[in-house]
């Protein structure tokens, strides 16, 4: 029980520290290949100390949806993060299920995103929410047929089961069916974070966004709340697509040493996966709104095609 | 027979007189109740455009306003102005935006301005002053300068209303969240498509053209500048030109060329950023890095031939301020090759990212007939058939000396207004490279000579954006009598509004970036 309770804390340290740098990387990274310099890898962090120690605004129109909302969203991520194995292959919590819980934990998080963007009224927030709406219907089920091609071969919906079954699998990363679903669960990944080709995380443009339209009333400490539990959800859907397909490194049960090789080896996995987004982000243009749903229309495929070819092969 | 004898063969009895002193303008006198029939004619059977529409208040020496015409007519040089004595005693005018909705705003500015009245205006409404502004108008002679209105209370502009199941309004701005200027969009959705939008601008009026009345010609040139900073050389061009016109003032041929080359560089600075501007509205970031990059290297050169990256203070009544050396001229051409490879490598980059082009082709169209009606000018026009260039069929400057090919396009979409501004930033490095090695020797500025009073004149220069239209009165002690600017950012503001229509929302920003207007050289 305690030492449950010890892998909890630790997990949740790696939770709120590791997100905000994922996210300066990715950041400097981007920066690097459009030929600027870029922020500092620490930038996150200073926008969060800087944003906590601001006053906030809150329209006079906002109801208590508006004011309990970063809550809800900041304590569903880092729950849902408690549920993935990080830096071993046993989660620290596995409640509901596993991983279908995760699935709707981050859902409980957009839901109460896209209610605060209605409640205040403004323009801008109810965009937001329809095409959150809009995309996150379509990303789910792509979402729920990749995990559950993973489920089947691991014969559960634990995701410490999981990730132990793909331990003891020796790598079957190629067989077809966690090709497809690794391939599903990038394109998700893309969409549910809230990055180019399906939305664009740096741009100014009111109009275009659509994460950011949802949360565009928010300020201050509630701001920071908001921004922290978006990094955390990436670290968290990073996290996952990594344990599940490519387990190198993890340890089956917790020990010291074992964690720390997991945490190594988890920077090394989510630094090339950072590689890769960035590469993504910058070779491609933000897709026409319109085309987002055939991005994930393909994303839902490969999804079916994966859980199909569990069967046959 | 000429044109002359013609008109008065058409309209016997009706011009009251006819000066064609100048060669770059006939200017007709007509009555007022004769406007109509005249323009109609030109419209149709010499296919003139209506290029600008302004008045003067003559109130104090002749007891009129005046209201002038411009028509440019399709293979002729001289401008035609129809100049119309409207009576202090009775200030109304017939509109003409119900046929030719190109005048909607110009005839509104008229009738805030100078509270002469469009009569049979479709949309009489306030297009440049606010909506409680007083019943006085700012740029009648007896509306001193230094006047303090009451502050304004009440209602505010009231939109057409959005009405129907489903169908929303999305207002945006005036304030923007990008370091842009201040303009109010206000979109009738369904869903993501935009049904209509209605623009309201006018936040950045600074009365210019009050400004220069009285302004000693010299100190007008820096005002002529600012009025919109990304065209600071055109503008300031064109206000010189006018006065060099309106005083005779012979400009030296090495005045002319540099002038040219100044232009020319202009035009490539602002046409690279723009492209690189419109990469980055549908995410394609790396492209305006690139972009940013050769602007950076042309604003050095800019800076290396006139001292201001922006080409500011380096143009000057009778010709340009400092005339260059070698080493300043040889500075240039290495700058040139560059800028020509890099911009190739970058149109390159932009042509091979399919999603890029998914994003631009067959975005925002702005169909040619549309255009047309509009009197839209320069980039966005060209790019929707309108075949228009000023350095072609004006010739100002040295441009007669070169050889340079306008592009045209029919499809009118966003990649299309990209296409134009790709096309003539090719076409400007060549008439930069001819212009230098054409250069002739002699003075680089014309004696400064006293301007005769009364005399007006204007002056027609095509600007990166398009046509800039500048009609001075020259008054006493060389100082301006009258001032009236036209930006082209006027013309295609109302074009935007047919361009956006059945678009989605989140495809505005780039549809308004290919257009790239400037608000304070609307709002002036």
């Amino acid at each position: 029980m305690i030492a449950r309770l010890l892998q909890s804390v630790i997990q949740i340290f790696i939770l709120l520290a590791l997100a905000p740098l994922v996210s300066g990387v990715i950041r400097t990274l981007k920066a690097r290949l459009q030929t600027r310099r870029g922020p500092s890898i620490l930038q996150p962090y200073r926008d969060l100390r800087k944003l906590f120690g601001k006053g906030m605004v809150i329209p006079e129109t906002a109801s208590w949806i508006f004011t309990s909302t970063p809550w809800v969203v900041f304590f569903s991520t880092v729950m849902a993060g408690l549920m993935i194995p990080m830096v071993s292959a046993q989660a620290p919590l596995g409640l509901f299920g596993g991983v279908l819980a995760v699935i709707y934990l981050l859902g409980l998080g957009r839901f109460f995103l896209a209610l605060a963007g209605l409640d205040t009224g403004g323009s801008f927030g109810g965009l937001g929410s329809s095409r959150e709406m809009t995309i996150s219907a379509l990303a789910e089920p792509a979402m729920m047929l990749a995990i559950f091609t993973v489920a089947i071969g691991a014969g559960s919906t634990s995701l410490t089961e999981i990730a132990q079954t793909a331990i003891g699998q020796n790598w079957r990363f190629l067989a077809p069916a966690q090709m497809f679903a690794f391939a599903a669960l990038a394109l998700v990944l893309i969409a549910e974070t809230g990055r180019i080709p399906v939305d664009n995380p740096a741009t100014h443009l009111e109009l275009t966004m659509i994460h950011e339209a949802m949360i565009l009333e928010y300020s201050g400490p509630y701001l920071a709340l908001i921004e922290w539990a978006a990094s955390i959800k990436q670290l968290v859907l990073m996290t996952l697509l990594i344990n599940c397909f490519w387990p190198l490194g993890l340890h089956p049960g917790w020990s010291g040493t074992g964690a720390l090789a997991g945490a190594g080896w988890l920077l090394l996995k989510l630094l090339i996966l950072s590689c890769a987004i960035v590469l993504i982000e910058t070779t491609n243009a933000k897709m026409r709104l319109f085309r987002v749903p055939e991005l994930l229309a393909v994303a839902f495929t490969l999804g079916a095609l994966a859980l199909v070819s569990t069967f046959l092969f | 027979m000429s044109f002359q004898q013609e008109l008065r063969q058409l309209f016997p009895g009706q011009i009251r007189s006819v000066d064609a002193t100048g060669n770059n303008e006939i200017v007709i006198l007509l009555n007022r109740s004769d406007v109509a029939p005249f323009a109609k004619y030109f419209l149709a059977e010499h296919h003139a455009r209506l290029a600008t529409v302004f008045a003067e208040d003559r109130v104090a020496p002749e007891r009129t306003y005046y209201i002038y015409y411009v028509f440019d007519r399709p293979g002729e040089s001289p401008w035609l102005i129809l100049k119309v004595p409207i009576s202090s005693y009775e200030p109304s005018f017939p509109s003409l935006a119900a046929d030719m909705p190109a005048l909607n705003w110009q005839e509104r500015e008229i009738q805030d301005w100078f509270g002469i009245v469009a009569q049979g205006h479709p949309n009489p409404r306030r297009v440049a002053l606010h909506d409680n502004w007083p019943d006085v108008h700012p740029l009648r002679k007896d509306f001193p300068l230094e006047m303090v209105l009451p502050p304004f209370v009440g209602e505010q502009h009231v939109y057409r209303p959005t009405l129907g199941e489903g169908v929303f309004q999305i207002p945006v701005g005036p304030v923007h969240a990008g370091i842009i200027e201040p303009g109010h969009f206000n979109f009738a959705v369904a869903g993501e498509p935009i049904l209509y939008l209605q623009l309201r601008l006018f936040y950045t009026h600074k009365g210019t053209e009050k400004l220069f009345e009285n302004m000693p010609i010299h100190r007008a040139v820096f005002l002529a500048e600012s009025i919109s900073g990304d065209s600071a050389f055109s503008h300031g061009t064109a206000f010189c030109e006018a006065i060099e016109r309106a005083a005779n003032i012979q400009v030296p041929s090495r005045a002319q060329y540099m002038r040219t080359i100044l232009l020319e560089l202009e035009r490539v600075t602002n046409h690279i950023s723009d492209v690189g501007a419109i990469a980055t509205d549908v995410g394609f970031v790396i492209a305006n890095a690139h972009a940013g990059r050769i602007r950076e290297m042309l604003l050095g050169i800019c800076e290396t031939l006139s001292g201001n990256r922006l080409l500011r203070g380096m143009v000057s009544i009778g010709g340009v301020r400092r005339d260059w050396d070698e080493s300043q001229l040889e500075a240039l051409e290495p700058t040139l090759t560059l800028v020509e490879r890099e911009f190739r490598d970058l149109v390159r980059l932009i042509e091979s990212s399919d999603s890029t082009l998914d994003r631009l082709e067959h975005t925002g169209i702005l169909r040619p007939e549309k255009a047309k009606m509009l009197g839209v000018v320069g980039v966005a026009g060209r790019a929707s058939g309108i075949d228009l260039d000023i350095r072609r069929d004006h010739p100002y400057e040295a441009y007669s000396q070169f050889d340079f090919r306008v592009p045209v396009y029919d499809a009118g979409d966003v990649w299309h207004r990209t296409q134009v501004r790709i096309d003539e930033v090719g076409q400007s490095l060549r008439i930069i490279r001819a212009a230098m090695a054409g250069l002739p020797p002699g003075p680089h500025r014309a004696p400064a000579q006293p301007v005769p009073p009364g005399n007006c004149a204007m002056s027609a220069v095509e600007g990166w954006r398009g046509e800039i239209i500048h009609w001075v009165r020259i008054g006493e002690n060389n100082r301006l009598e009258r001032c009236k600017v036209k930006d082209p950012s006027l013309n295609n503001w109302p074009a935007i509004v047919e361009a956006v229509e059945g678009n989605i929302v989140a495809d505005f920003p780039v549809i308004n970036k290919s257009f790239n207007l400037s608000y304070s050289g609307t709002d002036r």
